[in-house]
């Protein structure tokens, strides 16, 4: 049988199952979550090479391929999921309705996959809306108080749908075919209306889903409300279908290079959601919201990268989103453990947790490191890619603004780190522990991935260069190892500076701990200079309110700017235009006589015209 | 090979020293220089380091945590880091180091590496007058690393190269520094300067009467002796970056001397005669000329 | 070269930077404090002998103690020193560290600091002058280069006996551990 259509089918199994198996006994439930996790990785990273499958159902082709570079966000499902349902069966464990959230999980999972490896239009289009509802019953999984958080995510979502629908009914009408790749050959030849209009409303469909500027209101709190297991492949995975979506669009419709001031308008709103992003995230006061922001806004670089389109902005784009998927699984896993182990997300509250969750902390340190772009870690290799590309194809306003933003990332990079496990220790956490092993386990993987990539960016470079070469319809792009080269020709040797790194800082960490360690021990953060004034048990002087008050007094200007607020704005005009359309049903008989009288009038004067046409 | 190796750590170890006595005494000038403006004798000029050897003297008897024995070393890996990757000379045996293997995108960003692992460490010592400091120096980082990057990116449209070293080369061919070559580009990173420099009115970070020294309130002793000798080779780093992106490198270590003091001498002197910057003011001001000056630059390279 | 040596010569090193890198932290407590500014600005400008400010008892070398104490103020001067790192020195800043100059018949303020503190040095005058605050850290120098400034060890020899008499004057003794 065609191992694509045996991945979807685990996936889709693995959701009835599982949601049966939870009716009979918890550990069996686990058990089917594992096995129907891990069996796609298994599988995916076995099978050199997938066969395409066809097949016609109800007067439609319909065409399961796995592209090139579908193949690079599929091994970030498999990869991502996989460690997102590991880690969830410790992370749900006491919670109810655990079948309904794994079916969900599974659900989306599947559809992922099968978004994928869809080759023809309407295939694309059912698991699209199946990754949308399932997303949208775990957005809402928490309660009744994610449910107008639900509500405004699915509102976009399906006003992203069904601009996709209707973009796709109108290829369906000039072309007769429900094939991408019918409609990339077609496109050159469309009139440049349907040129267009088919584009925007493709941009719109997956502009929803990768939370590009305007349309991101519903992507900071759906993200941070639902549980953080499913939240890491939410924002790691999920949204990069609509990168994926966008990568096609862009690239295969050439719309880069023949519609300069498209890509230009998509590349500035990327570039804009990251730098609103960045500042919005680094106020925030819970660490779930804060991630949730930082993701619009390195979703905000990846659609800069792949709008922009050189060779190696795009390469730069689409090697974000797979360290995005990485990173910020890792970030959201932190988020769970925390919240799990400590009760509370709340930087005003927390305090302290280094000595209690060492291995979370390293996790988060790492992540966070790759997420500012430090080298030696992987995320510096995306930003200098994205640098590098935007200076040598002229974008250089674009690439200070995008400068600014991952320079304020660094804010909230701090903030995350210091809110959650610096600062002055608290009774109130005392007791809490290192988060369980199964949690752990996924958070280490991400941890070494990243720290690997760091050095070898070849083995994500290389999938992406291939993708390039072959069905991007980019020519020669060249990859290495370890080599980063710009287009200036200019090259630096990852392997070197890790090393110069690495060598460094374990000389001077080793001067730093071994000098004089007999002599020295530990005490607790309450023990500080603090003008001789012992601090009391029953005080504590961790600093966490107002932390970034300058920053905000400095960029007042720019948190004026508030999309959420635009949002309000249309819809209480709408209100107040339905409340006065409401008027004229007044539930009294003679207004409604009236009515009737005033269309026959308007029917009588306008009678001439009606007959004679 | 293996004396290629041998060369290569000498070459490092060399380099490393030569940036730190430079340094350290650049520091030690400065308290002279100082004193010197506000009519006093002032210490002798290597007093830097007898308090370093004092500093490293000192018994540490307590720490708070493995992250605050870690936070100097991140110090550490961005001063003499970044030094690896800059030519120190244009020529030099021991001087080139791992010049050919970094670019300048990237040394900026290894160049923030320590403050972010200092800050970290600053952070777990428990002091709400670190973590208040840190979040002071993130964001007047904020400020002075836009008119910085446009001076670099206005460098890298008007070379085309990222490589410090052909940035250098193309200075010797077209024989005109880039101070003139594209003044404005200078001036920007010059005004970036100061806020890198840390010196009045941009010593917002450690603030001694205000915020009891900052980041570093809570660390004496060795910690304090580390980080005073990543500052000196830092300083050092900075300076030499600026002398080759700028003025066309140094041939000998005279030279060297003399650009990097005159250059040293700017933000030292313009410090001396001005009080503090409240944060938002420091930011406000490098959104100021320095972005215009910034701005220019870029359009100049672009069009000329 | 034998280690016994080798190690008078790294102390004699040490001792030398020691002598000449005195970060102070100038415990302003009574009317002292004002002649501090004096000595550290223009006229008389202690930076050349190395002298120069500390903001937190964690880098600090020399507690300076300018003027008389209150029993209130003593438990924070107590554990500010106890704070600072080894080698650390007390200087006894005027009159009121010595006998509580015009303080003697005070109900409040101590009397003698070297009852609480292990005091390496005094300076008297009701104020010292800045000559005289000079003179008095030279003298300190002179100890630390002689390695006679070993106040830090008395202390933690006769700890004991200081804890006592710190505990007659503080009422409300609610103290961490100390941290050397």
């Amino acid at each position: 049988m065609n191992s694509l259509v045996i991945m979807l089918l685990i996936y889709f199994a693995g959701a009835i199952l599982v949601y049966a198996a939870n009716k009979f006994s918890a550990v069996l439930r686990d058990v089917i979550v594992v096995l129907a996790g891990l069996l796609p990785v298994a599988l995916f990273f076995s099978i050199p090479a997938f066969e395409a499958f066809q097949f016609r159902i109800a007067g439609f082709d319909l065409f399961w391929d796995l592209g090139s570079l579908a193949y690079i966000f599929e091994a970030l499902v498999v990869v991502v999921g996989a460690a997102s349902l590991v880690y969830a069966i410790s992370y749900m464990k006491g919670k109810k309705n655990l079948g309904y959230f794994y079916m969900n999980f599974f659900l989306s999972l599947g559809s992922m996959t099968g978004i994928l490896m869809s080759q023809d239009l309407i295939s694309f289009f059912i698991f699209w809306e199946i990754m949308t509802w399932s997303s949208y019953f775990i957005v809402v999984f928490n309660g009744y108080k994610t449910n107008k958080i639900g509500l405004t995510y699915i509102f976009f979502s399906a006003l992203g749908a069904y601009a996709m629908l209707t973009a796709i009914v109108m290829i369906n009408t000039q072309t007769g075919s429900t094939m991408w790749n019918d409609f990339f050959i077609a496109f050159a030849g469309m009139s440049s209306h349907y040129q267009l209009l088919i584009s925007i409303l493709f941009i719109f469909g997956f502009g929803v889903k990768a939370a590009m500027m305007p349309l991101h209101i519903w992507a900071a709190d759906a993200y941070s409300h639902s549980p953080m297991a499913y939240t890491a492949t939410f924002s790691g995975v999920l949204s990069k279908m609509g990168v994926y979506g966008l990568a096609l669009v862009m690239i295969k419709l050439a719309l880069v290079s023949n519609h300069f001031v498209f890509s230009q308008v998509i590349a500035w709103l990327g570039a804009v959601t990251a730098a609103l992003a960045t500042i919005y995230a680094l106020i925030q006061k819970d660490i779930r919201k804060l991630l949730a922001y930082s993701s619009v806004a390195q979703l905000g670089y990846i659609i800069t990268g792949i709008a922009v389109g050189t060779a190696m902005s795009f390469m730069a784009g689409i090697y974000l989103a797979v360290l995005h998927g990485l990173f910020k699984a890792a970030l959201f896993m932190v988020a769970g453990a925390v919240e799990k182990q400590a009760g509370t997300t709340d930087m005003h509250k927390l305090r302290a947790l280094i000595r209690k969750m060492p291995l979370t902390f390293i996790t988060a340190m790492v992540a966070i490191i790759a997420l500012a772009g430090i080298p030696p870690l992987g995320g510096f290799v995306g930003k200098w890619m994205l640098y590098e590309s935007l200076i040598g194809s002229n974008h250089y306003f674009l690439v200070i603004v995008i400068f600014f933003s991952s320079t304020a990332a660094f804010l909230y990079a701090y903030r995350f780190l210091y809110g959650i496990f610096l600062g002055q220790e608290e009774e109130e956490f005392a007791h809490v522990k290192e988060a369980p092993l199964m949690m752990l386990i996924p958070m280490l993987f991400f941890t070494v991935l990243l720290i690997v990539t760091g050095t070898f960016p070849g083995i994500i470079l290389g999938p992406v260069a291939n993708a390039m070469n072959h069905g991007m319809g980019f020519r020669g792009v060249q990859w290495e190892m370890s080599v980063l080269t710009n287009v200036y020709g200019d090259s630096i040797h990852l392997s070197v500076i890790s090393t110069i790194v690495v060598v460094v800082f374990i000389v001077f960490a080793l001067f730093l701990i071994l000098k004089g360690r007999k002599g020295t021990r530990y005490v607790t953060t309450k023990d500080i200079a603090n003008s001789g004034e012992p601090v009391r048990p029953e005080d504590n002087y961790h600093f966490a309110l107002d932390f970034y008050k300058p920053f905000e007094r400095a960029m007042a200007p720019l948190y004026r700017f508030k999309m959420s607020e635009i949002y309000g704005n249309i819809s209480d005009g709408l209100v107040s235009f339905f409340q006065f359309t409401r008027r004229l049903y007044s539930g009294n008989g003679q207004t409604y006589v009236y009515y009737v009288l005033l269309f026959i009038v308007i029917l009588l004067v306008f009678s001439n015209q009606l007959i004679n046409r | 090979m293996m004396g290629d190796i041998w060369m290569t750590l000498l070459g490092v170890l060399v380099t490393t020293l030569l940036a730190f006595v430079t340094g350290m005494f650049y520091m030690g000038a400065s308290r002279k220089i100082t004193a010197r403006v506000q009519n006093r004798v002032g210490p002798p000029i290597y007093q830097n380091f007898l308090d370093l050897i004092k500093l490293q003297a000192k018994d540490t008897a307590i720490h708070h945590g493995w992250m605050q024995l870690l936070g100097p070393a991140f110090l550490m890996v961005s001063a003499v880091g970044s030094l690896m990757f800059i030519p120190v000379l244009n020529k030099g045996l021991f001087f080139e180091n791992f010049t050919a293997d970094g670019d300048i995108i990237f040394l900026l960003y290894l160049m923030v590496f320590g403050s972010l692992g200092m800050a970290l460490g600053a952070g777990q010592t428990g002091n709400p007058n670190s973590a208040i400091g840190v979040t002071r120096g993130l964001t007047q980082m904020v400020g002075f690393e836009i008119p910085w990057v446009m001076a670099i990116v206005a460098l890298i449209l008007q070379y085309h190269t990222t490589n410090i070293a052909e940035i250098l080369e193309a200075q010797h061919r077209s024989g005109v520094w880039s101070m003139f070559a594209n003044p404005y580009a200078f001036i920007a990173a010059l005004l970036a300067a100061f806020g890198m420099f840390r010196y009045s009115p941009f010593d917002i970070v450690g603030a001694p009467a205000e915020l009891a020294s900052g980041p570093v309130s809570e660390n004496g002793g060795k910690f304090l002796g580390t980080m005073m000798s990543s500052h000196a080779v830092f300083a050092f780093v900075k300076l030499v970056l600026y002398v080759d992106l700028f003025m066309g490198g140094a041939d000998n270590l005279v030279e060297l001397v003399i650009k990097t003091f005159g250059l040293y001498l700017i933000p030292l002197t313009y410090g001396m005669v001005n009080p503090r910057y409240r944060t938002e003011q420091a930011v406000r001001y490098f959104y100021g000329w320095p972005t215009l000056f910034g701005i220019i630059a870029i359009l100049y390279a672009v069009f000329y | 070269m034998n280690d016994k040596n080798s190690q008078k010569i790294v102390d004699v090193i040490k001792n030398f930077a020691r002598k000449h890198s005195l970060f102070v932290l100038a415990y302003g407590t009574g009317c002292g404090a004002i002649e501090i500014p004096a000595t550290m600005t223009s006229r008389y400008d202690a930076e050349r002998f190395g002298i120069r400010g500390a903001a937190t008892p964690r880098q600090a070398d020399v507690l300076l103690i300018t003027g008389y104490l209150s029993t209130k103020t003593l438990k924070r001067v107590i554990r500010t020193y106890e704070q600072m790192q080894d080698p650390k020195y007390v200087i006894g800043f005027g009159s009121c560290t010595i006998n509580g100059g015009m303080y003697w018949d005070s109900y409040n303020t101590i009397k003698l600091l070297d009852m609480y503190l292990p005091v390496d040095i005094y300076i008297n005058g009701c104020m010292p002058r800045p000559e005289a605050v000079i003179e008095g850290f030279i003298g300190l120098q002179k100890l630390i280069a002689a390695g006679k400034a070993e106040g830090a060890k008395k202390y933690k020899e006769n700890l004991d006996w200081y804890r006592a008499n710190q505990k007659k004057v503080i009422k409300n003794w609610v103290m961490p551990d100390y941290n050397w």
